[in-house]
C-alpha cells in the first residue's frame, strides 16, 4: 500500500478514535500536537490500528515510535 | 500473558430485589417503566422492566472479580439490550476473548446475557487493559 494511503486510513482512525473531524496528522506529528492524544487515547489508537490493518505490534516497537511517520514505518514493515 | 484468544468464562446473575431496589435507591432512576408494574404492562411489557444499566453492574463485577487477575482496568465497552429483564430472572452471562493486543496489554471480549428461556437480553463488546 502507498505510504500516503496508510497515512490516510491511519488518519480516519485518529478521527474515529479521538472523535475528531478536525484531526490531521502527518509524518511528523506526535502525541504532543494532538491535544486528545493522552496514554489511554493511544491505547485504543494502537488497537484499532492493529484491527484495521490486522497485524499486531510489539511493546518494544511502540516505545521506538517518536512520531506518526515511525509508527507508519512499522505499518510497513509488516507488509502493508 | 495469562489470556489467550478463545478463552470461555461463564457466571449466573440474578436480578435480586436488593440488586434491583439498591440500583434505585442510589441512581434514583424511578422510570415508571421500572417501577410501576401497570404502566410497564400497558407498554406492552410482562412487568417491572429492571435497568438495563444494572447489566453493566454485573459486567464490572465479572471484569473485577472473576478473571484470573485483579491487575485489570476497563477502557471501553459497548452493550445492546435486546430483550427485556425482569426482577428475579436468571441470566446466563458468557464471555469469549476475541482479541489480544500484547502491544498495549489490551484484551477484548464479546459477551452475551441470556436469561432463562435462552433468549439473549443484552450482548456487547468490553476492552479491558492488564495494569502493571
Amino acid at each position: 500500500m502507498e505510504r500516503n494511503e496508510i497515512l490516510k486510513q491511519v488518519n480516519a482512525i485518529f478521527i474515529d478514535t479521538l472523535d475528531d473531524e478536525d484531526v490531521v496528522i502527518e509524518e511528523t506529528t506526535t502525541a504532543n500536537d494532538v491535544e486528545e492524544w493522552d496514554s489511554l487515547t493511544h491505547i485504543q489508537l494502537v488497537v484499532a490500528i492493529e484491527k484495521h490493518f490486522k497485524i499486531r505490534f510489539t511493546s518494544k516497537e511502540i516505545q521506538s515510535w517518536n512520531n506518526v511517520g515511525e509508527m507508519l514505518n512499522c505499518i510497513q514493515e509488516k507488509g502493508i | 500473558m495469562i489470556f489467550k484468544l478463545g478463552d470461555k468464562f461463564e457466571e449466573h446473575f440474578i436480578v435480586s430485589d436488593e440488586t434491583y431496589n439498591g440500583f434505585i435507591q442510589i441512581f434514583k432512576d424511578t422510570n415508571p417503566l421500572h417501577t410501576d408494574e401497570n404502566f410497564a404492562v400497558e407498554k406492552g411489557f410482562k412487568g417491572k422492566v429492571m435497568h438495563g444499566n444494572i447489566l453493566n453492574g454485573f459486567l464490572s463485577y465479572f471484569i473485577g472479580e472473576c478473571l484470573p487477575t485483579k491487575n485489570v482496568i476497563i477502557h471501553s465497552q459497548e452493550i445492546q439490550f435486546k430483550n427485556a429483564v425482569y426482577l428475579n430472572d436468571e441470566l446466563q452471562f458468557k464471555a469469549e476473548i476475541i482479541g489480544i493486543y500484547e502491544s498495549v496489554n489490551a484484551i477484548e471480549f464479546k459477551f452475551d446475557f441470556k436469561n432463562a428461556t435462552t433468549k439473549t437480553v443484552a450482548k456487547g463488546k468490553i476492552q479491558i487493559g492488564i495494569i502493571k
